[in-house]
């Protein structure tokens, strides 16, 4: 599968601990929100790259092995994604979510990550459409519809909902928290 | 706080160069602090000359092959990227009076220090590894 990346790193070939300095250097080249992909051959990169997110504090989205090669997708950390400031004030719960799901009721699900992390996991029927694309790309939505917006941590979804809000939407439930937390259905790419 | 790396280097052949060389990076690839003593025989891994051509352990000489196959890096190349990556890197003062070397004969930007120099990182590090 393609996935859309800001940046694709090529350590093919390199042994350990060539593919972790070089996703080091290749992050700090990156702005906070964007993924990089990362080729690696060396098998130990499957666990280091895990690890090094961990420690490093940036995220691991999947792996996914083609051949012998191993697509490993990060995104960087934003420093304010830690904090989670909440502001916009309607919000609706995992239960509350999955309720209406069952119910069938009569809703979008915007899911404004980025296309790696869309690709790996989201709510069944979720809309792509990341944060960075919404203003630019809001007339694919309408503002009459019941629309529920989600990311990671609910942070990026608050700000969309702001945005949205702004632009006359006024159906809006930020999904809080975010899809790490998510523990319904998956559909994955 | 950043997590801490303590290494002593006290080897001065080819696998314990990897050894010291892979971790040291690898840590400060992972935003860590790192800080390697490097003494007796262990100087060898950051002489301008000796660490070009590190020696296999006797009876091993035939993973040469084997390292070129993996495509491992260099020593040098290992060690510049160390440096690079901010590694901290501690040449025993003790051991060069002895062997009679000097700062010049060792890699740029290296530290000269006693016993205490390290562990007064040591004290509060995370990990602390002997090689």
């Amino acid at each position: 599968m393609n996935i859309t990346v800001d940046k694709v790193l090529d350590c093919k070939g390199l042994a350990c601990p060539m593919p972790i300095v070089k996703t080091k250097k290749g992050m700090e080249e990156l702005q906070a929100g964007q993924v990089i992909e990362v080729l690696a051959t060396d098998k130990g990169s499957v666990a280091d790259i895990q690890g090094w997110a961990k420690n490093t504090g940036h995220q691991y989205i999947g792996t996914i092995e083609e051949g012998e090669v191993f697509k490993h997708y990060l995104r960087k950390a934003n420093a304010d994604e830690v904090k989670e400031e909440t502001r916009y004030p309607h919000t609706v719960s995992h239960e509350e979510l999955i309720e209406k799901i069952n119910a069938k009721e009569n809703m979008k699900i915007l899911d404004v990550r980025e296309p790696a992390e869309y690709a790996f996991g989201r709510i069944p029927g979720a809309i792509s459409i990341p944060m960075g694309e919404l203003e630019e790309r809001i007339s694919e939505l309408n503002p009459e519809d019941v629309i529920h917006v989600v990311c990671r941590s609910g942070n990026r979804s608050d700000r969309a909902c702001q945005l949205l809000d702004e632009k006359g939407f006024k159906r809006l439930k930020n999904i809080l928290p975010g899809m790490k937390d998510w523990l319904g259905q998956i559909e994955k790419n | 706080m950043s997590t801490k790396v303590a290494i002593i280097a006290s080897n001065g052949g080819l696998f314990d160069a990897y050894k010291v060389f892979n971790i040291a990076t690898a840590a400060a690839a992972t935003d860590a602090e790192v800080s390697i003593f490097f003494t007796f025989e262990g100087l060898n891994l950051i002489h301008k000359q000796a660490y070009q051509q590190l020696p296999m352990p006797a009876g091993r000489e035939h993973f040469a092959e084997g390292f070129k196959a993996a495509n491992v890096p260099a020593i040098p190349e290992l060690v510049g990227m160390a440096v690079e990556l901010g590694v901290k890197i501690i040449a025993c003062q003790m051991t060069m009076d002895v062997m009679n070397l000097k700062k010049e004969d060792f890699i740029d930007g290296i530290d000269v220090g006693g016993a205490v120099t390290f562990l007064d990182f040591a004290k509060d590090a995370n990990v602390t590894l002997t090689f």
